[in-house]
């Protein structure tokens, strides 16, 4: 009998042990993931996830393999390569070569509400906004200092976002810090609504910005000055309603802080050396990708690679890239040489000699272009070997020297998003619209003297026309992710009578329908969201 | 009726004598009698006859009648199929009349079940047993390879020919979409980790057990009988039973020993070197000028340099018996198989230990076991075997360039994208692992002095596991980490631990004749830990820098809590009723979905005992039975805690800058806060069967499963969580299905047998449901990458994973026109890729799976064969669908094509034409075994048996590809499943 005392006695301990209907509640053990309740625990944890909303337009999630959305390809859809892609090779800026669903669409202007692309961007900045939302909420309360800086660096990224949702799809969904995560259908605004919510945001926020250029690549006041005079250039397009001196305004602010000057040589804005703590005081808001640090196939590397060929443009010469090169797809149409290089004064009003393959002859230290196997693109995906390549991008520091945290694979090269050549453009548009020419051309000019190194390229108010502004624009902007958007406020996008190789799919070019100036809302969202209505004409 | 029966042994009389060859030998004595029927009191025919420990015998004639010459102190045993044998001593008796009873022994067998036993003929669930004489023969190393086949509603589809590489196993087709469809399986009373978390490194999560050390496989399938293990029995258990030592039995020493021969049945068909060059010069205008330079002048057949013949040797040693009267079981394994891919092989060694001892007059019985396995895996690289087939065949092996160890690399030829070597990528790699794994548990069972009746038991066992694996390259490899790194190291350490208690009461009453109660109750308790740690880096010297520095670790647990209870009653032995539960807590869920409820009831009528059957002596069994339950699937997601908002570290290169520094991320991942486990509730009704002493049986089976808040990834209104999809309960699918087995002993003498099995298995997948929304436009969840474009879906109303894709247009003469599809919407514009003009044309899963196994004795020859045939499958045979013309040439370089390209003669590739999906019905041989028996071996007591045995003997099919049993569906270049031969012996003394 003792024998099964001992056994009952085994039994009942055993059951004791372990009979805890309490492990069920069970926290994370690793250090490497934690709960929304521990990110009071410490203060880094704040800057981390911060971080994080910078990160989220630039790189694609935490790592190899774990990207922030679900897509068939986590490098393609990063949110400034998706939104590069869908603001340029719908344009006479860009054309790509590679058959992946979804971007023969863009090329010629015939995308539906399934395009991969439209539907990564949307998602991916909507994504921004609920980051955004969620630090707003974590961090609410809060009377720290920094803390207050970086919840108005949150909104000025949510504002950010909503910019180009509202540039991009005009009437997206709309929620707030008041909004929870879970399962629910957010409610649709309409266009010209959220332009009242981003302006009104960006203005709340001002004062609780850091300085121009007080940690970049950190928004500031700089950035928020740039913001809303991008949004009030485009006021017409999103409200009906044109806002030029409120553009000037802001432009104004910049153009008059001392943190920004245009740099000496154009190049280096898009080097490796182009971020301020290089000394380039041009930029006022980049995405900033590093070597080591803040890598991808996002942001520059993608430019760089999907711009460069085995043959004609290789990174390995060009940009000090070795490893993983020459994506060879994107190139631009023969328009855009048209616009870059002045045919007329360096041509003698010829066609460009087959000769003369890099440009030589041309003056504007802008034209970072290479002749490929023709200038003509004869399909609109044939070979990325055809066309007008672009090198205006580099890995290299703009001496040509090699970067600092290099890396063969990617470049450290910062996405520029504001620079203030763009303040001095803005502010001569928003003129040219109000006072005149006469009042807008000197900024042009100051940005063209930059551009021919003396005042040889300098026009007069004569010269100067809206046409001519939007030349201009694609002169300094090209492949900088802004020509959609200027075409757009132009009237040339879709139905205007400018029309580029391939537009529409023809190879001369045709005019499409006025409704495309609006992409449409993704075909997952309107399925997942009975409060979305499709744009119209989709 | 008697006088069918009479006729029935007639016939079968007339087989064995067909059959028989009966030697008699000179005797002292002469003994003649008659066999009768105990329970007609008929003679019966064909019983036989035989001399105890001899092969000396006869058999009875056509009225009962035998005569036989034997020594006075021999024994005879009397036997027949479906009697019971009968054995007597000869003495002085002249004549010998013996009367045989009806055995019914192979229906009163005991099968295991959760938490306990039934007998088999008490069984009210849809359950399949399967022993260690039915097991698929041959050099098996995976215990899941012995089942294939050998059950209807189950099936298991090796991952590839990949030394111990495991398999996927589906009872009834899966029940969830999402989440786990891998069924739970239990090994004596350890329900182990689920083989979806199976440590890195290991790359079957049944390979700590020796195949020679199993005796049952006992499969549960329908929510009858799996519902008392609740939220883990959606997809069927499977009980894994191990062999043990006797009471009072001797020592008895087995080995058991095996060498086989391995190699591919056959290569895929690509250009040789002089094809290559001539489609090059053919088509100038496809391709750069500049890079025909590069064409080289060889002919090399990359498959055959990267496949080899493989030998592999087997060696299991077992002793058992009783010691002190402790009965035990100890055995020793070593396995030490070879890939037919250069470069890939695994040693294993097993060890495990059994002790079953009783105490107090048998009232307190224990059972010890406890198993150990070690394995060194080398995996290789399999990506080598899509290399040659990619490898530009006009290209040396070797260039003798120093920079790439002496192979030929395109690298070297400035094209830095180029194919890998394939010889290089094989054999260049060091990635192996050595995985630990130690499996033991203590049953205790009591009979309770006080009260009969009552049994208590306890179980605790303990599962632990650890890997340590590395995958590195040396600098001189091209297939590095990213092209041109200065080569890849890559360490990566898991662990598994896995606790279990069981406690459970279990009550057993025969009342008087017409009732009995069999009612168990318990509670259980499981804890699981999982760790992992991955470093992948680059070479570092010092003139190339560290690049690539990724270090993650993961760290994690879940626990299940339980209570369960079973009742069965039996009323006059021919009404059987059984109701279980199961009440479950999960970890994995919030407080408010915690728990849940797991119940399920069956009836079973055992016809054959009513009187209107019960002399009809032909019908030996027939039982109805009704069974309805509801099971759940707590194991949804690799996440342990979906339901909470955690926040994520970037890795090294995911960093932002804030504050001057480059610090790590923190995300929220996105979570669904009220996520809950998917239930699945079964309806099963099905009829057992068994003729002519059941030399006749089987069942049929039909079921409807559906399951409820279905785990679907889906994409979620934008703005209102922390990605684009969510995980989380949406959705409802349904299976059902027929289900047939079949047994046949067709001979039974004492010479001569033979057994046939056959099951039959057919069942439909159905979504029913798996949005948020009722979205008509939904077009359902797709597969497909970024490159190839969709091709395959789940949506509501078809099957999982169905194929989606363009419908072909074909020319007069029946060739596909390249680029040409139907505009199924109409819409016009470009229609290739486009998922508005895509159709759903077939999946990938069979609709009618067929098994036929035999066993043949003659004497002390034996023959036994395993087939199989899956009829309905669809596969999408990628290797044809990547050929093209324009790929040919890459950048920089050439590149080889299947010759498949020379039927379509595609320029462009045509990812998602309905060409490529080809009808994959089969019909497999998987395995021929021959075997002799030698029973005093070299005149000693040695028992000994040689077998020679044929695995993968043939595939009968119209597919295409190299084999058309591909899991997934999608075939893209899997390690191929070889042929292979084994010799074996098996030796017991």
């Amino acid at each position: 009998m003792k024998k099964i005392y001992i056994i009952f006695g085994i039994l009942i301990t055993a059951l004791m042990y372990t009979s805890c209907v309490d492990d069920l509640d069970v926290k994370p053990t690793d250090p490497n993931k934690i709960l929304a309740g521990n990110l009071g625990d410490d203060p880094a944890y704040m800057e981390q996830t911060l971080a994080k909303l910078y990160a989220s337009f630039i790189i694609s999630g935490q790592g190899d393999g774990d990207a922030d959305i679900t897509s068939s390809d986590d490098g393609f859809f990063i949110t400034m390569r998706a939104l590069w892609n869908l603001q340029t090779i719908t344009t006479d800026e860009g054309i790509n070569a590679w058959g992946d669903v979804g971007i023969s669409d863009l090329n010629t202007q015939t995308w539906s509400a399934q395009n991969p692309f439209l539907t990564a961007v949307y998602q991916r900045l909507s994504l921004s906004v609920t980051y955004a939302n969620d630090f707003l909420n974590v961090t609410a309360g809060s009377t720290e200092p920094n803390i207050i800086q970086y919840r108005a660096e949150a909104r000025y990224l949510r504002a950010f976002a909503y910019y180009w949702l509202m540039d991009l799809f005009a009437n997206p969904p709309f929620t707030t810090e008041e909004d929870g995560v879970g399962k629910y259908f957010p409610e649709q605004i309409q266009r010209a609504d959220l332009f009242e919510f981003i302006v009104a945001e960006l203005k709340a926020i001002e004062p609780d910005l850091g300085e121009p250029g007080f940690s970049y690549p950190q928004a500031d006041k700089g950035s928020c000055w740039m913001l809303l005079a991008k949004t009030y250039l485009n006021a017409e397009v999103y409200t009906g309603t044109a806002q030029w001196d409120e553009c000037k305004t802001y432009c104004d602010k910049v153009i008059a802080s001392p943190a920004y000057s245009l740099a000496t040589d154009y190049r280096q804005n898009f080097s490796a050396d182009n971020d301020r703590y290089h000394g380039n005081n041009e930029m006022i808001f980049a995405f900033a990708e590093d070597g080591v640090n803040t890598q991808g196939n996002g942001g520059i590397t993608f430019i760089i690679e999907s711009s460069s060929d085995a043959t004609y443009i290789r990174a390995e010469d060009y940009h000090g890239l070795t490893s993983n090169t020459n994506w060879n797809g994107n190139r631009a149409r023969k328009d855009l040489m048209n616009i870059l290089v002045d045919t007329i004064a360096v041509y003698g009003n010829n066609p460009v000699p087959a000769t003369d393959t890099i440009f030589a002859q041309c003056p504007d230290g802008r034209v970072f272009l290479r002749q490929k196997r023709s200038i003509n693109i004869p399909t609109p995906s044939a070979s990325g070997d055809f066309g007008i390549g672009v090198y205006k991008f580099t890995a290299k520091n703009h001496d040509g020297s090699q970067a600092d945290n290099y890396s063969p694979t990617f470049a450290s090269t910062d996405f520029p998003v504001f620079r203030l050549a763009d303040a001095y453009l803005m502010r001569a548009e928003a003129l040219f619209n109000t006072t005149g020419a006469g009042a807008a051309v000197a900024d042009i000019n100051i940005v063209r003297e930059r551009a021919y190194g003396d005042d040889s390229g300098n026009i007069t108010a004569g010269e100067l026309t809206a046409d001519f502004i939007l030349d201009e624009r694609a002169r300094e902007f090209y492949y900088e992710g802004q020509r959609r958007t200027d075409l757009v406020r132009f009237g040339q996008f879709t139905d205007g009578d400018y029309h580029w190789q391939w537009k529409g799919g023809t190879f001369n070019g045709t005019s499409t329908s006025s409704h495309l100036d609006i992409f449409p809302i993704p075909g997952d969202e309107i399925s997942a969201n009975p409060n979305i209505k499709q744009n119209d004409g989709y | 009726m008697e006088l069918n029966i009479s006729r029935l042994r007639k016939l079968l009389l007339m087989l064995v004598m067909v059959f028989s060859f009966t030697i008699i030998h000179a005797q002292e004595k002469v003994v003649t009698g008659l066999v009768t029927d105990a329970n007609d009191g008929m003679g019966i025919p064909g019983v036989s006859v035989v001399v105890k420990g001899t092969t000396i015998g006869t058999t009875t004639d056509i009225d009962g009648n035998y005569t036989i010459s034997v020594d006075a102190n021999a024994t005879i045993i009397y036997s027949f199929v479906g009697y019971r044998p009968q054995e007597i001593l000869v003495g002085s008796q002249p004549q010998i009349n013996v009367i045989l009873s009806i055995e019914t022994e192979n229906l009163s067998e005991v099968v295991v079940i959760g938490y306990g036993t039934v007998k088999k003929e008490d069984k009210t669930g849809s359950v399949t047993s399967i022993s260690s004489k039915d097991f698929n023969k041959g050099n098996i190393t995976s215990p899941q390879d012995l089942l294939v086949g050998k059950s209807a509603g189950v099936v298991i589809t090796s991952a590839g020919g990949a030394p111990g590489s495991g398999s996927t196993i589906r009872i009834r087709g899966g029940s969830s979409f999402n989440a786990s469809n891998d069924p739970l399986i239990i090994v004596d009373g350890m329900p182990i980790e689920s083989v979806g978390n199976n440590v890195s490194g290991s790359s079957n999560a049944l390979s700590f057990i020796n195949p020679n050390d199993i005796e049952t496989f006992t499969v549960l399938k329908d929510a009858s009988s799996t519902a008392i293990y609740g939220s883990r029995a959606s997809n069927g258990v499977i009980i894994i039973t191990t062999k043990k030592g006797k009471k009072g039995s001797p020592l008895k020493v087995n080995y058991s020993g095996s060498v086989s021969v391995a190699s591919a049945i056959d290569y895929t068909d690509v250009y040789s070197g002089d094809q290559l060059r001539k489609i090059a010069n053919d088509n100038r205008s496809l391709y750069d000028p500049l890079v025909y330079d590069k064409l080289g002048t060889e002919n090399t057949d990359w498959q055959k340099e990267i496949f080899r013949t493989a030998v592999s040797h087997d060696h299991n040693l077992a002793f058992s018996g009783s010691k002190k009267n402790i009965p035990y079981r100890i055995s020793l394994g070593y396995t030490d198989q070879t890939g037919i891919l250069e470069n890939t092989d695994m040693q294993r060694y097993t060890g495990s230990l059994n002790l079953n001892p009783t105490f107090l007059n048998d009232d307190l019985k224990v059972n010890m076991n406890a198993k150990f396995m070690m394995t060194n895996n080398n995996f290789g690289d399999d990506g080598a075997i899509g290399s040659a087939i990619s490898m530009d065949p006009t290209q040396p092996i070797y260039d003798d360039n120093a920079d790439s160890a002496g192979y030929y690399q395109w690298q070297n030829y400035g094209a830095n994208l180029g194919t890998p070597n394939p010889l290089e990528q094989a054999m260049a790699v060091n990635n192996t692992s050595d995985v630990y794994r130690i499996v033991g548990n203590l049953k205790l069972n009591y009979t309770l002095p006080f009260l009969r009746e009552m049994q208590a038991n306890l179980n605790i066992a303990t599962d632990y596991t650890e890997s340590d694996g590395q995958n590195n390259r040396p600098t001189t490899s091209p297939s590095t980490l990213v092209p041109s790194a200065w080569g890849k190291l890559s360490d990566y350490t898991a662990k598994n631990k896995n606790n279990l208690l069981d406690f459970y009461l279990n009550y057993k009453k025969e009342f008087n004749e017409d009732n009995r109660l069999d009612v168990t109750a318990g509670y259980s308790w499981q804890h699981f830990e999982r760790e992992s740690t991955n470093y992948t880096r680059s070479i570092e010297d010092a003139d190339h820098p560290l690049q690539v520095d990724n270090d993650t670790e993961s760290e994690t647990e879940n626990y299940l809590v339980s209570f369960f209870g079973r009742m069965n009653y039996a009323f006059k032995n021919k009404y059987l009723l059984t109701g279980t539960f199961r009440y479950d807590g999960s970890s994995r869920f919030s407080e408010d979905n915690r728990w849940g409820f797991f119940p399920s009831a069956a009836f079973a009528w055992k016809m054959h005992e009513e009187s209107f059957l019960k002399d009809v002596d032909a019908v030996s069994n027939l039982k109805l039975r009704i069974g309805w339950g509801i099971t759940g699937q707590q194991d949804i997601s690799d996440n342990d805690y979906p339901y909470q908002a955690q926040y994520i570290t970037a890795q090294q290169g995911y960093y932002y800058r804030i504050n001057g520094q480059f610090i790590p991320t923190l995300r929220p991942n996105t979570y669904d806060p009220d996520i809950k486990w998917e239930e699945t509730t079964t309806q099963n009704i099905a009829l057992d069967f068994g003729f002519l002493n059941n030399r006749i049986n089987g069942s049929i089976d039909y079921y409807f499963r559906e399951t409820k808040n279905l785990l679907n990834n889906v994409t979620i209104p934008s703005g209102s969580n922390f990605s684009n999809r969510l995980y989380t309960n949406v959705g409802s699918l349904e299976n059902k299905g027929i289900e047939i087995s079949l047994n046949l002993v067709a001979i039974s003498t004492p010479d001569m047998s033979l057994n046939i099995g056959m099951n039959y298995t057919h069942n439909d997948n159905k979504l029913t449901k798996l949005l948020l929304t009722d979205d008509p436009e939904y077009i359902g969840v797709t597969e497909g990458g970024g490159m190839t474009g969709v091709r395959q879906i789940t949506r509501v109303g078809d099957a999982a994973h169905s194929f989606f894709v363009n419908s072909q247009v074909y020319d007069a003469n029946g060739n596909p026109i390249e680029g040409l599809y139907d505009d199924l919407a109409g819409n016009g514009g470009v229609i290739s890729g486009d998922n508005a003009n895509k159709y759903i044309y077939h999946n990938p899963t069979a609709e009618d799976i067929f098994g036929l196994s035999a066993r043949f004795n003659y004497k002390q020859f034996d023959f036994s064969t395993s087939l199989r045939a899956n009829i309905g499958n669809y596969v999408l045979n990628q290797v044809a669908a990547g050929a093209s013309y324009d790929q040919m040439q890459q950048i920089g370089y050439w590149k080889n094509m299947p010759t498949y390209l020379s039927e379509t003669n595609f320029v462009k590739r045509q990812f998602t034409s309905d060409y490529f999906i080809q009808n994959a019905s089969f019909l497999k041989m998987d395995n021929l075994s021959a075997g002799y028996t030698f029973e005093k071996f070299a005149g000693k007591d040695i028992n000994a048996r040689v077998s020679f045995t044929v695995q993968n003997v043939f595939t009968i099919t119209n597919y295409d590809g190299l084999d058309p049993e591909v899991e997934g569906g999608v075939d893209d270049n899997f390690y191929p499943r070889p042929r292979t031969f084994t010799m074996g012996v098996n030796l017991t003394f």
